[in-house]
């Protein structure tokens, strides 16, 4: 048997600098924004940033001034992810403002329509579906070509998924007359519509392109796979329409959901990698690998077992805390992992989700540790493989 | 026919900014707290501006329907994150250990004595939140009923239990049961918000509340039984929706629930206002108090 080795992988966003944030919102640059661009700058080995550096001591930041700082902040992230060791990475999403309105900005048939609370004093943009929305061509093809050129490492593509953007869309078009006291049928088959047309005229180009300019791996994104659980075998059209005929690795990304729920609709997926999954926020911080030990693992690894589809994207980080996960944990959840599956070849390592709610410090002992964690994982698991051999050789 | 909306209420985009700016250390609490006096000050305008029979205080300060009690009461402790039905926002689960009790109740919103409601999570909703580690009857008597005297005290008009999770599979029968066990002097409503109220409707018929709240964007007007002996609380203002309703439409559905005969019918939203922005929920109060009237005027 070869030996055990897990891609440690990032989910998608990391928070955008300081100076980033202010040079595009028009504030002022303060010593301390200057001062995390050389710190980070010098810890991550960015070469050139000296040339950032000086120029955010201009304060002076027209049009390509900006196109410069957001070519930097995709570098910083880059090398962040490069720095703590991981196989594959991307650029943090810098240039996004976030998953969602990233595309619904972006596509025509969408109005924006305000503010609403996530949870506590978080907040998203929400928009309007008013017409079949539809783009003109691929989004994120000069992203990637960002991202693969200052790179070796892979690189997956993260994009936000059909379902949850017909999910967190208010919709003005589709289901609109006749809504009140109306029929659950009707409902649904108005959502149907939507996600459809998202998947198909928006989604599916911007991955056709993506694949056209060497992009071999598309993570969708679908935070809303089980909002409404009946709903889930939208989320697997939505899935399977999005990425129709595209030759390149595809998997899905899914958190702070009731797993239960997937199954065993996911079952149709279309040659789907894995589900990369939030666990670390559902599980106990205490070392151990038993069953009761990893309470955030147990009962949706069980539904990976029992139904031998997709493989796991395994959540090893919770990224609603700085609370830094140490390696032992991670590598604790890992063998779990591993144990109840019974095949390390199902498990790939990642946060539960992507980290732009944290520091960069706290970013970086994340996952560091992650990576470590999974080193460690795969030494015991290589160890118990080899041993055997050893005594018969 | 009353016109009312309970609930969370949504900040206003100098609030949003405000507990923004908060986060990220560029203001002071002080500040926030006056935000929220003014956002207070305006839902009060908006409401009476509607027309709207009992006034909320819109929860300004509540970060979700569980956490001012879980706060206030020994026992009880907020933490893990947990999405909130279908929607795209989060509450913290209630961790609860030993005999959860009251302590320190939330105090009554500023609003005239016997023309407000307030707003407060349904006895199996409490237990829904701490999964199931604290039983309803026992939250009902010792978290919910201290807080609903503090209410009745200051004038409370009637408390909307919400009870999110009773139209998703939940336990009708053991809903009744908690719900005895609270004061009945002060006038109490169960509003069964974005969910199928349907299958439930027929065991909450025995429960000791004056009205049930059925949200009409995900329930059926032929699911309400006929001669239905409680008042029905109709969600005919969709929260989750930025399309503003037609109080004419909202009209003649209405016209169809009464025909239905259930012992009454107010209106309100099917739900938090706090799921569309603040502009769309003002806009929304405003056609729900243009509905009752249209209403009471064909009455």
């Amino acid at each position: 048997m070869s030996d055990v080795k897990f891609l440690t992988r990032e989910i998608g966003s990391l928070a955008k600098p300081s100076w980033r944030v202010k040079a595009f919102a028009g504030r002022p640059l303060e010593e301390g924004d200057i001062a995390e661009a050389e710190r980070w700058g010098a810890r991550l080995e960015v070469e050139g940033h000296e040339r950032l550096v000086e120029g955010l001591r201009s304060g002076q930041f027209g049009e390509a001034e900006l196109a410069e700082i957001d070519d930097w902040a995709a570098i910083y992230a880059i090398r962040l992810l490069e720095k703590v060791g991981l196989d594959v990475v991307y650029d943090g999403e810098q240039r996004r403002t976030e998953m969602y309105d990233h595309v619904a900005a972006f596509a025509r048939g969408f109005e924006p329509r305000g503010t609403v609370r996530s949870f506590d004093n978080k907040y998203y943009a929400k928009a309007a579906v008013v017409e079949p929305p539809s783009v003109d061509g691929p989004q994120d093809v000069e992203e990637f070509e960002f991202v693969r050129a200052h790179t070796d490492r892979s690189v997956k593509v993260p994009l936000t998924g059909a379902y949850t953007m017909e999910d967190w869309s208010y919709d003005e078009h589709y289901s609109h007359e006749g809504a009140l006291g109306g029929s659950k049928e009707r409902r649904y088959e108005a959502r149907r519509r939507f996600v459809s047309d998202v998947a198909t005229n928006v989604i599916l180009p911007n991955v056709e392109g993506l694949v056209a300019a060497g992009a071999d791996w598309i993570q969708i994104d679908e935070p809303a796979a089980t909002t409404k659980p009946d709903e889930v075998p939208l989320v697997v059209e939505g899935f399977n329409q999005a990425t129709r005929g595209v030759e390149a690795r595809k998997s899905m990304h899914i958190c702070f959901s009731d797993y239960s729920a997937l199954w065993p609709a996911v079952l149709e997926l279309d040659d789907c990698l894995e589900l990369q999954l939030e666990f670390a926020n559902r599980d106990s911080r205490e070392l151990g690998t038993e069953h009761d030990d990893r309470p955030g693992y147990a009962d949706t690894l069980r539904l990976f077992k029992e139904h031998g589809y997709p493989n796991v994207g395994l959540g090893v980080l919770d990224i609603h805390s700085d609370f830094v996960e140490p390696a032992e944990l991670v590598r604790d959840r890992i063998l779990y992992a591993v144990e109840t599956l019974g095949d390390p070849q199902r498990i790939q390592v990642n946060p539960d989700c992507g980290l732009r709610t944290r520091s960069w410090d706290v970013v970086y002992e994340k996952l560091s540790n992650m990576v470590e964690g999974t080193r460690l994982a795969e030494q015991v698991l290589n160890a118990v493989h080899a041993a055997p051999a050893r005594a018969r050789g | 026919m009353k016109a009312y909306a309970p609930g969370i209420y949504p900040r206003s985009e100098a609030l949003v900014q405000a507990t923004r700016d908060l986060d990220r250390g560029r203001t002071t609490p002080e500040a926030v707290e006056e935000q929220v006096e003014r956002d207070f000050r305006e839902l009060v305008s908006v409401q009476e501006r509607a027309g709207l029979d009992l006034l909320s205080d819109g929860l300004l300060r509540w970060q979700d329907l569980f956490r001012p009690l879980a706060e206030r009461s020994e026992g009880l402790d907020a933490r893990p994150l947990t999405r909130f039905l279908d929607t795209n926002t989060f509450f913290r689960a209630v961790l609860a250990e030993g005999e959860p009790r009251l302590t320190d109740p939330i105090p009554a919103p500023k609003l005239p004595p016997r023309r407000w409601l307030a707003t407060l999570p349904a006895p199996f909703a409490l237990e829904h939140a701490t999964g199931g580690e604290a039983r309803a009857e026992a939250l009902a008597a010792n978290v919910l009923a201290p807080q609903i005297e503090t209410y009745r005290a200051a004038g409370c008009a009637r408390v909307v239990l919400v009870d999110p999770f009773l139209a998703r599979g939940g336990d009708a029968g053991r809903s009744v049961q908690a719900l005895a066990e609270l004061p009945q002097d002060v006038p109490l409503a169960l509003q069964l918000p974005f969910g199928d109220a349907g299958p439930v409707l027929g065991q909450l018929a025995d429960a000791p509340v004056e009205a049930i709240g059925v949200d009409f964007y995900s329930t059926s007007l032929d699911d309400v039984p006929e001669g239905y002996p409680r008042e029905i609380m109709a969600g005919v203002i969709d929260s989750r929706s930025s399309a503003l309703e037609d109080p004419a439409e909202i009209g003649r559905f209405v016209q169809s629930l009464a025909e239905r005969s259930p012992a009454g019918v107010s209106l309100s939203p099917n739900g938090d206002l706090q799921f569309v922005p603040e502009a769309i929920a003002s806009e929304k109060i405003a056609r729900l108090g243009r509905s009752r009237t249209e209403l009471r005027e064909v009455a």
